[in-house]
């Protein structure tokens, strides 16, 4: 597996967890303001605000680590982008309008804030929160076509009948799945957050400890939920035999006939483990000892529970695209036969990982790349000591 | 004749607007981005100077500003990012695969910008002044390494390292010859299988040998078509190589696909160059690069004088008048500065550089055509145009009419009708030019009443406070020049329009509503600035 994969992996990973809670804090935030403004309730306006804050900084890391994400897509895999882009205009074309407006709704809400009237500042939140499920409603989309190209025509040139791809049977579980996701994880960085302030200051307002419990209620029942949806969305893999097989075979699941190409069973035990220890955790906040929420080891404990649910929502990814390795799309060698010439060999080629733009391929590049990436991350620390830690 | 009739019709045309729109939106906001650190690192070096705390509110209400466009500008780039994808996947797939290194640096430019611009808005209250101007000027850096990396690129899309244009300023036109040509290094074995006598016929020049390959300056037109054949999936026996392909060879290549032998020779002429230079070695980057940040910097300094000429007109802070007069007299001189720059010196170094490698848009750019009423050739100026960009009075501006209709074409491929660049633009030039003399003049004016302490009539504030909109319209007529002057081409000599853009185009009406959303979008900022900057400043 050549490094510029796991370039691809970094930037994805931190993009991913970083949307994740954007998500989740895109649907609360304007709902806390709304309900603050309604009772009048000034402690919940000021922690949502500070909420929104954290969401305002973790979307500009989201943004860039997505940008970063398609240009290397661009730099390693070329014909790749280029037979994505002349197929996926659709899937694609939601994300864009979506991300326009979202980003919008953002700058709008975050400097609108006391400028707006309340009543404009509220639909600039739901503009917010809307957006937020449309983006990786596109993109889920194109993931789903990832996993087994359903809606592919040819007719002279390969095209996608949309309506074919939306029925994909891979579709709806990965969107459910990411949503209930980032909003059990977001659920969880929000108690952590308070739990945080809670360990450095001592003590948290009435609104702040309230959503710190809120938190820690919807992070289990997210997670509770996940068990489910993670099911279905292992069940639809059965559409998808060689991915299905390469998370499940070692474990004594799997389809007979298909090869496997690779073995990632590994990283769902490891993922499973994780859920396992949130699962404890949470527990031990929430029925165990309900009373030690609000105490420093509370505290502690919902701290680690959001960087489990973090690390949880990074290894779902991770198994979720490598298992696919080295096939961009993971029902590749499936449907190769049923591809017409010339675009059998033009798609076998652009759809194989392993096929590293030669130009890409200099290893002054990765030296560079590693370099520029250490100095950038050590930039972005000192960011967010100075915007989150450091006193005015 | 009919001038937005030959614009649309080159191909793709809603493809090319929605573009105009989603790209010039992106840009008509990133200017501030690429001025605004630049005047607020001033501002505060001001303050730093003087401790006159007017330039500290200054600098705050410039960072609010950057904050604020921003994240917007993020937004717009991102939405044009991937509308490049799925609008113009062919051309961005050739661009990752050899012109890779400047998209990639990018990625470290807009990771730079946003660091720093976010630490300077969100940190504003928990750095020192000597923190927040070293900030500033990093935030300037990310911001103009940036468009120093992106600019290269649009370089050689307008110019590629190693074009050889048709045109010579003493002689003429040169398309009776095989120009314009593009400088190729053709790879040993491929050499070996065509028949050199064959090309040669059709333009080509042997320059040498350079070890892995030979070097060739091949005619634009087969290089176009071979583009066309690469992304339409031809194989090299139904190809027009076929025909200069050894016929005891034919049996052998003719099952290959003509992209792997584009590939490979693009592949061997981008190592032979440099492929981290590549694009920076385009003819006409200094002037690109130049021109584009003057143009941020031009447009930032003018929305800093309409902002205080405003203020100063609708303010009700008798209090803070003071304040804005400095900040009108820090704009007015910044907008001269810059206006001057941007014209006399950067524009005039683009102007050669297009003039040299790109004829036949200065061709239209000058309206050298007998079918159009030209306004240089109205005003007499043609000889002094020619002079100022050949530097002599016997050189002579490249004749449109001169220009064939299917120069960038062979045997009816790309499907292009007409590869002249469309007249529209001689109109869009030179109401540029005029709306920039303007803009001087008015920033000179501007400039010597305030420091004559003399007392400005309410009509001069109210033009200061338009001349944002005249300078951006000056900014978006000259990129309208530099990418409607550039059609048929998308990368100029080597692929059309047609060969760049989808092959599965979306209904029109889809065009139609993310281009509103974009004007919405803008439209939006817009109002977020007037809500977020204007009245808090206008109430005191």
């Amino acid at each position: 597996m050549g490094i510029s994969i796991f370039f691809l992996a970094l930037v994805f990973g931190i993009h991913i967890v970083a949307v994740n809670v954007g998500i989740a804090l895109a649907t609360l935030v304007p709902i806390l303001k709304r309900r603050a403004e309604s009772t009048g309730d000034s402690q919940l306006v000021e922690a949502s605000r500070g909420l929104f804050r954290i969401y305002a900084a973790t979307y500009a890391l989201a943004g860039v680590m997505g940008t970063a994400f398609t240009v290397f897509l661009l730099s390693f895999y070329p014909e790749f982008v280029g037979v994505a882009g002349n197929i996926t205009m659709v899937p694609f074309g939601i994300a864009i309008v979506a991300i326009v407006l979202h980003f919008f709704a953002i700058v709008a809400y975050w400097y609108g804030w006391d400028a707006f009237d309340s009543r404009t500042h509220f639909y600039t939140g739901v503009l917010l929160t809307v957006t937020a499920y449309l983006i990786p409603l596109g993109f889920r989309a194109v993931f789903a076509f990832l996993n087994t190209p359903i809606g592919l025509e040819f007719d002279g040139k390969p095209s996608l009948n949309v309506l074919q791809a939306l029925a994909n049977p891979t579709f709806l579980p990965l969107y459910l799945k990411s949503v209930v996701g980032a909003l059990a994880l977001g659920a969880l960085f929000v108690s952590a957050v308070f739990a945080f302030k809670g360990l450095r200051s001592g003590e948290l307002s009435g609104a702040e400890e309230s959503l710190y419990l809120d938190g820690l209620k919807w992070g289990t029942v997210g997670l509770f939920a996940m068990a489910i949806l993670g099911a279905w969305y292992a069940v639809s893999l059965t559409n998808t035999p060689i991915k299905f097989n390469n998370i499940f075979s070692s474990l004594g699941w799997a389809i007979q006939g298909v090869q496997r190409f690779s073995d990632y069973s590994w990283l769902f035990l490891l993922k499973m483990a994780l859920v396992v220890l949130q699962a404890y955790l949470l527990l031990e906040l929430m029925v165990l000892r309900p009373g030690e929420a609000a105490t420093k080891r509370g505290y502690t404990y919902s701290i680690l529970a959001a960087v489990l649910a973090a690390l949880t929502v990074l290894t779902g990814e991770y198994l979720n695209a490598f298992s696919q390795y080295p096939y961009f799309v993971a029902n590749l060698p499936l449907v190769a036969s049923s591809v017409p010439e010339p675009w059998r060999t033009i798609l076998g080629r652009s759809l194989d990982l392993r096929n590293t733009s030669p130009l890409a391929l200099d290893p002054a590049l990765y030296s560079v790349t590693i370099l520029a990436l250490v100095v950038l991350f050590a930039a972005a620390g000192y960011f967010l000591y100075v915007v989150f830690f450091k006193k005015e | 004749m009919n001038l937005l009739e030959q614009w649309l019709s080159y191909p793709a045309a809603p493809d090319r607007v929605l573009s105009t729109i989603g790209i010039e939106i992106h840009w008509l906001i990133l200017q501030y981005v690429l001025g605004l650190p630049l005047l607020i690192a001033v501002a505060l070096l001001a303050y730093k100077k003087s401790g006159d705390s007017r330039w500290e509110r200054m600098a705050r209400t410039m960072t609010k500003a950057l904050g604020l466009v921003f994240a917007v500008g993020a937004a717009s780039g991102t939405a044009s990012e991937f509308g490049l994808v799925v609008v113009w996947p062919n051309v961005l797939e050739a661009a990752g695969r050899y012109l890779f290194f400047p998209l990639y640096l990018e990625i470290f430019a807009f990771l730079t910008e946003i660091v720093f611009i976010y630490l300077l808005v969100f940190g504003w209250g928990k750095l020192s002044t000597n923190a927040k101007i070293a900030v500033a000027f990093l935030a300037m850096f990310g911001a103009w390494f940036s468009g120093a990396m992106i600019t290269s690129v649009n370089s050689y899309m307008v110019a590629p390292t190693g074009i050889v244009p048709a045109y010579d300023p003493f002689s003429g036109w040169k398309y009776d010859q095989g120009y314009p040509k593009v400088l190729l290094v053709v790879p040993r074995e491929i050499v070996g299988v065509l028949d050199v006598g064959k090309l040669q016929s059709l333009g080509m020049e042997v320059v040498g040998d350079t070890g892995q390959g030979v070097a060739v300056k091949m005619p634009s037109r087969i290089v176009a078509r071979l583009a066309a054949e690469a992304w339409g999936g031809v194989r090299v026996r139904d190809s027009v190589l076929k025909l200069v392909v050894k016929p005891e060879a034919v049996g052998a290549v003719g099952d290959l696909l003509v992209k792997d032998v584009v590939d490979r020779i693009l592949l061997l002429t981008v190592q032979t160059v440099g492929y981290t230079t590549v694009t920076f070695q385009s003819p006409v980057y200094p002037g690109t690069l130049l021109h584009s940040i003057g143009a941020g910097l031009t447009v930032t300094a003018f929305t800093v004088l309409g902002a205080y000429s405003l203020l100063l007109l609708r303010s009700r802070d008798e209090k803070s008048r003071e304040y804005y007069l400095l900040g009108l007299k820090f704009g007015a001189i910044a907008s001269l500065l810059t206006v001057f720059l941007q014209g006399a010196v950067f524009g005039h170094v683009m102007g050669e550089e297009i003039a040299k490698y790109n004829p036949e848009k200065l061709a239209a750019m000058e309206g050298t055509s007998s079918s159009i009423l030209s306004i240089s050739r109205l005003l007499g100026l043609e000889k002094l145009m020619a002079f100022i960009a050949y530097g002599s009075f016997d050189a002579r501006l490249p004749g449109y009419d001169g220009i064939p209709v299917d120069y960038c074409t062979l045997l009816g491929a790309p499907r292009v009708t007409d590869c002249r660049p469309p007249l529209v633009v001689h109109y869009l030039y030179y109401a540029k030019v005029g709306l920039s003399v303007l803009l001087g003049l008015y920033a000179l004016l501007l400039v010597l009443l305030l420091y004559r302490r003399a007392n400005l009539p309410g009509y001069l504030l109210w033009l200061g406070a338009l001349s944002p909109v005249l300078a951006q319209l000056v900014s978006f007529l000259g990129w309208a020049v530099r990418e409607i002057g550039r059609k048929p081409w998308t990368v100029y000599g080597v692929m059309t329009v047609d060969v760049a853009h989808t092959a599965n185009p979306a209904d029109p009406l889809a065009y139609v509503i993310v281009a509103l959303l974009f004007l919405g979008a803008l439209a939006g900022l817009v109002y977020a600035s007037w809500k977020v900057l204007y009245e808090p400043s206008v109430k005191g």
